[in-house]
Parts: C-alpha cells; structure tokens; sequence
C-alpha cells in the first residue's frame, strides 16, 4: 500500500493522574488508516478505545504523540480550530443518536450545515437527500421522540454524512439497538464507506460486530494487541474493487505533503 | 452561523420551558414596571411643579432691578433703568422683548369708596400676557386706560367709615367697569389737602391748607381674568401703557419733579424718564439663566423665576433617583432570576450543547444563543412591563384627580390638573434598552460557561 494515509497516528499516550497513580489509557499506540476503509477499533470497557476515538476527534488533548488526519496535525490545535476542523472534515455517529428534542428529522440532518451558516432552503435540500439516502424520508417532519431507535440512528447517520466529511467517527453506534436494527445500521455503514466513498472509524466491544469492518484494531490496556484485515465477509470483498476507483478524490488534499515533513 | 438561525434556536429553547420562561418574564415584567410606575411619578410630581409655578408666574421672564452698589454715591451716574438701557437689553440673544415698568401709586374713588392703587405702566408686550376677564388690553399709546387686577376691588374703602374688604369680609360697592373712577395722580397733593380734616375729626371749621389735586377720568380697559378670591400675579396691580401714562405724569407735573424720578445735582427733573424695573422676555425657558448672567454682567439685579424651578428640579431629581433606585431594586431581583434559569437551563441542556460542539458549532455561537435567549426574557419582560405600566400610570392619575376633587383642592369639571404619573418617550426606550441589557448582563457569566462546557460530555453515555 503506497498511499498516503487519511489517519496517522505515532506514539500516542494518555495518561491520568489518580492520586499518585499514573493510569495509562493510552500506552503508546501507532497506525495508520487509509481512505475508504472501515475501521473497528475493538477492546473491552476501560481497554482505551473510546479515549483514542475521542482523541481522534480532538475532542481530548493526547498526553504525548502525533495524531494526523488529512495531513493537519490535530494534537497541535486549539479548541477554535479543532472546531471548525471537526465542522469541515467529520461526522460523527453517537452510541444514543443525540438528536435535538427540539428539532424534527431534517432540521437535525441539516443542524451541522446551520453551524456552517448555509441558509435553510439549501441544507433542508442537502438533508433531504440523505434522508432518502439512510431510507428515512418519511421521518423528515417527525420529531425525535416519535420515532424508533432504528429511524433515530438512521437520521444521525445521514446527520454525519451531511457536511460531506472525509472521516466519520461512529461510538458504539449500535449499542441501543435491537440486534435486527444493528445489522440493517451496520449495512447502511458499509454502504456509506462502498458507494460514498467515505472512512469510517467504529469504536465497538462486540467482536461481532467489528466483523462487518475491513480492519480491525484490537486494544487491550492502552496498547495495539492486533491489527487484522477482514477475509470472510463475502459481501464486502466483492465490491472491493469499486471502492478503490471512488477512494481518488483524497488527492487533492492541500494539507496532503505536511505528514512527510513532521 | 446565521442570526436567523441562532435567534431560531433560542426561541426554540425558550418555547420548551414555556412555564419557567413565563416566570423569569413575570420577575422581569414585574421589575420593568415598578422602575417605569416610580419614575414617571418622579417626572410627574417635577412637571407639576413647574406647572404651577408656571400658572402665576411666568418662566421666560426675567424682572431687573437697578444695580444697587453700581454708583457707590462717588459717582452721581447711577445705573439707573432707561430706554436705551432696554434697547441694549433687547440685542442680547434669545431676548425677544422688553417691557419697563414704571410704578406710581394714585388713588382711585367712585362714590364713597376710594383705594390706594399700585399703578404699572408697561408695555403693550408685557400687557399682552395678561389674561383679560373682561373688557379688553389697554393697548392705545396715546389715551390713558386702566386693566385693573381682579382682586384689586377688595382695595376699596369707605372713606367715611374706613371700612374695607380686610375689616369687614365685604366686597366694597364699586363697578369698575360700568361707573366713572375719578383717578387722582398727585396723592402727596390729596393727602395734605385732607390732613386737617383728619387731624380735627368732626370739627366743621376744618380749613384745607392745600389746594386739592384734580381728579381725572380714566376710562377703564379690562379686568384681569379671574374672580376676587383669585390670586395671580397680575391680581393686584393695576395696568396701563407706559407711554400713556408717562404723558399724563408730564401733563399734571409739567416742570415739577414727577414723585419717585429722580433729579439731577440741581433738582431739577431728568429730561428722560427712569424705570424702578423692567421685564425682559426670553425666547425659551433653557435661555433664561444665560440671560440672567448677563443682565447681571452688565449691573443690574436681574431675578426670574428659573432660579426656583431650578432649585425645585434638583431637589425633584434626587426624589426622581430614590424612586428609580426602588424600581431597580426589583429588577436586579428579576436578573437574579434571569441568571438561574439560565443556569438551570444549561445544566439541562449539557448534553445538547455537547453534541453542538461535536458536530462543529462555535464556541461563541453557543454563547450568543445563550445571550439572544437571556436578551429575549429581557425584551419580553421589558415589553410587558411598560404596557402594565401604563395601566398602572392610568390608575393611579385617575385616583390621584379624584383624590384632588375629594380633597377640594379642585373643583369637578373644572381645569383637571396635569397628572401625576407621566411617562415619556425616552422612558419607554430606556426602560426597554435596560431590560435588554439587565437580561444580557444576567445571561452572560451562564453563557460563558455554556461556551467552555466539554465536548466530551456528548460522548459519554450515562
């Protein structure tokens, strides 16, 4: 593989002071991602992989190490930043949705194009589209509260997709839904990465269903036990080769060439 | 981020809660209202006043008086009040004219009855700020005419009995209007003419040792608006034109000194004549005192009555502060208010705004939201407050006339008296600018926080 990662990740520590315990979440992890990939990171409760996603958003600063995404280092931005960097470059998929109460089902697809200050006639379009997209489109003008887990996630997966991001994060995305409900999301997901095109970086427990994934990181104590490529999934390795010709556009990236001179 | 938007979502948010809102708006409303209520009592009582003080005396005029220490007896030139003096007078700006008054004090009979009558002869400017009951304004320059004040009638005795209104309570039998008034401009004259007589009371042999003074005719012009027990500043004085009056005095004294002019080194009457005071009209009531100090400047005592509603105004602005500090008293009440529910609200509300930074939201959006939505209980409250507040003005002008009728102070149907609570333009949008800004200041240090709560609290799951 001669590509150049969307994600590179170098000596990455986290560490908590309890008391006078140094507790490592993170004990020096380093991998790469690549476009187009969905990836797993696996490990049990407190094994560091939710602390490495959230490290990943830069929604928590590293203890030590070198975190890359797109070629911007995002260990080295401040919260202002971090911000209109997550607003532009990722979507996020929550373990239980977070969808607005107050907002119907387009309004809270079309929420992360209002923080970019696109103006309602064309984010309700765009949202509209990914609605259709997730199979949704009959939730568009329903509040949160009146619709199933299933139709809850669906919205915030079309919700993540909506600025057009170039990484999505999902946190145990299916850890409220009934194991019917995880495979219809599950697959939606593998769509997402298939015909959008887009990385997908899952945070999950369940070994099962990091099985849908390409690549699974397995963590345990803060550190990379494995790293295995998927072989069985029959679906998955048929539309191998489609994936590859949607994965050029990452090209052009302006930041492409600064992980070269780190 | 949009406005539109940002002002979406906080209404959105306001709209939840709609009970809490309504409470945090009832503190504000009830905060807007009480400053409005006391300050509009404080313009209202000062409006009054000036009122008053307006209703007998009038504000744009200033009276001067010779400067008293200007001569210093070295020198014979006094600073005496003259028409050139005036016509300087009227080229200081904002003067819109000028009136002398030149003061004499005659004797007015009809029948038995006679008075001793202040005599002022001013200008046709000064007498056309007199309200006339009856008749008309002595305007004429060349023929002599008397405007009588209305309580100058209470002036008149029995010169048999020495009886008068002041003894008896009775309003003495003279119809200024109807029957002839013998004026007699010489007293000093009448009174030594009548001094035996008085001196040897029932003594027919009496024997005047002076000549008795002619009596004129005056017709009379007018009498001033009001009734006898009406006391105004133009009650008790009688007026008439200057100019004619200062040809009648030359006509009776010919080359005898005219009492209360003064003379030269020799004795010998001045050729021009020399006021005791004179009025001088100002365009408007904020030019007065600039007026005033320069009349002052020139030596001459100048008064008018700004110099009390002055007095009064700082006396009714520290009244005006007291009342308004009460009022505010209630609103920083209604900001504590503002500034828990906000607080409440974003406690409620960290995982939504956890989720908003996740998904790229601006820090200082979070907090404008948090601002517009503080603002907005503000601008709410504001709004209904000076609404309840012209409600409550409304009553309380209504009880306070009634009060006044009850009280005798006036009569029914007659004139109402300006009202006690006014509330002016500049009130309504202070007041609303302040609710705003109280609402703002209230939501700031929640919003603060709001904008430095961790993303991270989105993730985690309970």
């Amino acid at each position: 593989m001669d590509k150049k990662p969307v994600i590179k990740v170098r000596g990455l520590y986290k560490i908590y002071r309890v008391g006078t315990n140094k507790v490592y979440a993170l004990n020096g992890v380093s991998f790469d991602i690549y476009k187009g990939e969905f990836v797993a990171i696996v490990g049990t409760s407190g094994s560091g992989k939710s602390t490495l996603l959230n490290m990943l958003a830069g929604l928590e600063p590293p203890t030590k190490g070198e975190i890359s995404i797109g070629g911007k280092r995002v260990d080295k931005m401040n919260e202002r930043q971090l911000v209109s960097f997550r607003r532009d470059n990722v979507g996020f998929i929550f373990q239980s949705y977070n969808l607005l109460n107050t907002m119907n089902g387009i309004e809270n697809v079309a929420m992360p194009l209002m923080f970019k200050g696109v103006s309602k006639s064309v984010r309700e379009k765009k949202a509209e589209k990914y609605l259709k997209l997730m199979g949704v489109a009959d939730q568009a003008k329903h509040m949160p509260n009146q619709m199933s887990g299933g139709q809850q996630q669906r919205i915030g997966i079309a919700r993540a997709m909506v600025v057009d991001p170039k990484i999505i994060f999902a946190d145990e995305p299916t850890g409220n839904l009934d194991s019917k409900t995880t495979m219809d999301v599950l697959s939606l997901m593998q769509k997402v990465v298939r015909e959008q095109g887009k990385t997908l970086v899952m945070v999950t427990h369940d070994n099962t269903i990091a099985g849908y994934a390409d690549k699974r990181i397995r963590i345990v104590d803060g550190k990379i036990v494995s790293i295995e490529y998927s072989e069985r999934g029959t679906e998955i390795e048929g539309e191998e080769t489609e994936k590859e010709e949607i994965s050029i556009s990452l090209g052009g990236n302006p930041g492409e060439n600064s992980p070269e001179k780190n | 981020m949009k406005f539109s938007d940002l002002l979406r979502l906080s209404i959105n948010n306001l709209k939840r809660r709609k009970l809490r809102t309504f409470l945090t708006v009832l503190g504000v409303i009830i905060g807007t209202a009480s400053i409005v209520v006391m300050v509009s009592l404080g313009i209202g009582q000062a409006a009054l006043q000036t009122e008053s003080i307006e209703s007998y005396a009038s504000l744009t005029t200033i009276d001067v008086w010779q400067g008293s220490t200007m001569g210093d007896g070295s020198s014979e030139e006094q600073n005496y009040i003259t028409d050139d003096v005036l016509k300087t007078f009227e080229r200081i700006p904002h003067v819109t004219g000028t009136s002398p008054v030149l003061r004499t004090n005659v004797i007015a009979k009809q029948g038995v009855y006679e008075a001793n009558l202040q005599l002022q002869g001013v200008s046709n400017e000064y007498l056309e700020q007199i309200e006339v009951g009856e008749g008309r304004l002595p305007l004429d320059e060349k023929k002599l005419e008397f405007l009588y004040g209305n309580t100058v009638i209470r002036d008149f005795m029995n010169s048999k009995t020495g009886d008068g209104y002041y003894s008896t309570g009775e309003e003495a039998d003279v119809d200024l209007m109807g029957k002839a008034v013998f004026i007699i401009f010489d007293t000093s004259a009448y009174y030594q003419s009548q001094m035996p007589q008085s001196a040897s009371q029932g003594s027919d042999a009496g024997q005047s040792s002076t000549k008795p003074p002619k009596k004129y005719i005056v017709p009379t012009a007018g009498i001033v608006k009001g009734s006898p027990d009406e006391w105004n500043q133009y009650s008790y004085s009688t007026y008439c034109n200057v100019d004619a009056l200062k040809s009648q005095l030359k006509a009776i004294y010919r080359k005898e000194p005219i009492p209360g002019q003064p003379t030269d080194k020799k004795g010998k009457p001045l050729d021009y004549f020399v006021y005791d005071n004179a009025s001088v009209y100002v365009d408007d009531m904020d030019n007065v005192k600039a007026v005033q100090d320069t009349i002052a400047s020139m030596g001459f005592q100048a008064n008018s009555n700004m110099e009390w509603v002055e007095q009064n105004k700082k006396t009714m602005q520290i009244q005006q502060a007291v009342l308004g500090g009460i009022g505010a008293v209630s609103l920083l009440v209604a900001a504590i208010g503002i500034a828990n529910t906000m607080m409440m609200s974003i406690y409620e509300r960290t995982k939504e705004i956890g989720v908003m930074k996740v998904l790229g939201c601006d820090m200082r959006n979070i907090r404008d939201m948090f601002l517009i939505e503080s603002g907005f209980i503000g601008l709410m409250g504001g709004t209904a407050g000076i609404t309840i507040s012209y409600l409550v003005s409304f009553i309380i002008n209504k009880l306070y006339i009634r009060n006044q009728i009850m009280n005798g102070y006036i009569m029914a149907g007659a004139d109402t008296p300006g009202n006690i609570s006014r509330i002016p333009v500049w009130l309504i949008i202070m007041a609303l600018i302040f609710a705003v800004a109280i609402g703002m200041l209230a939501g700031f240090f929640p919003s603060r926080r709001a904008m430095k709560l961790s993303p991270l609290s989105a993730i985690r799951n309970e």
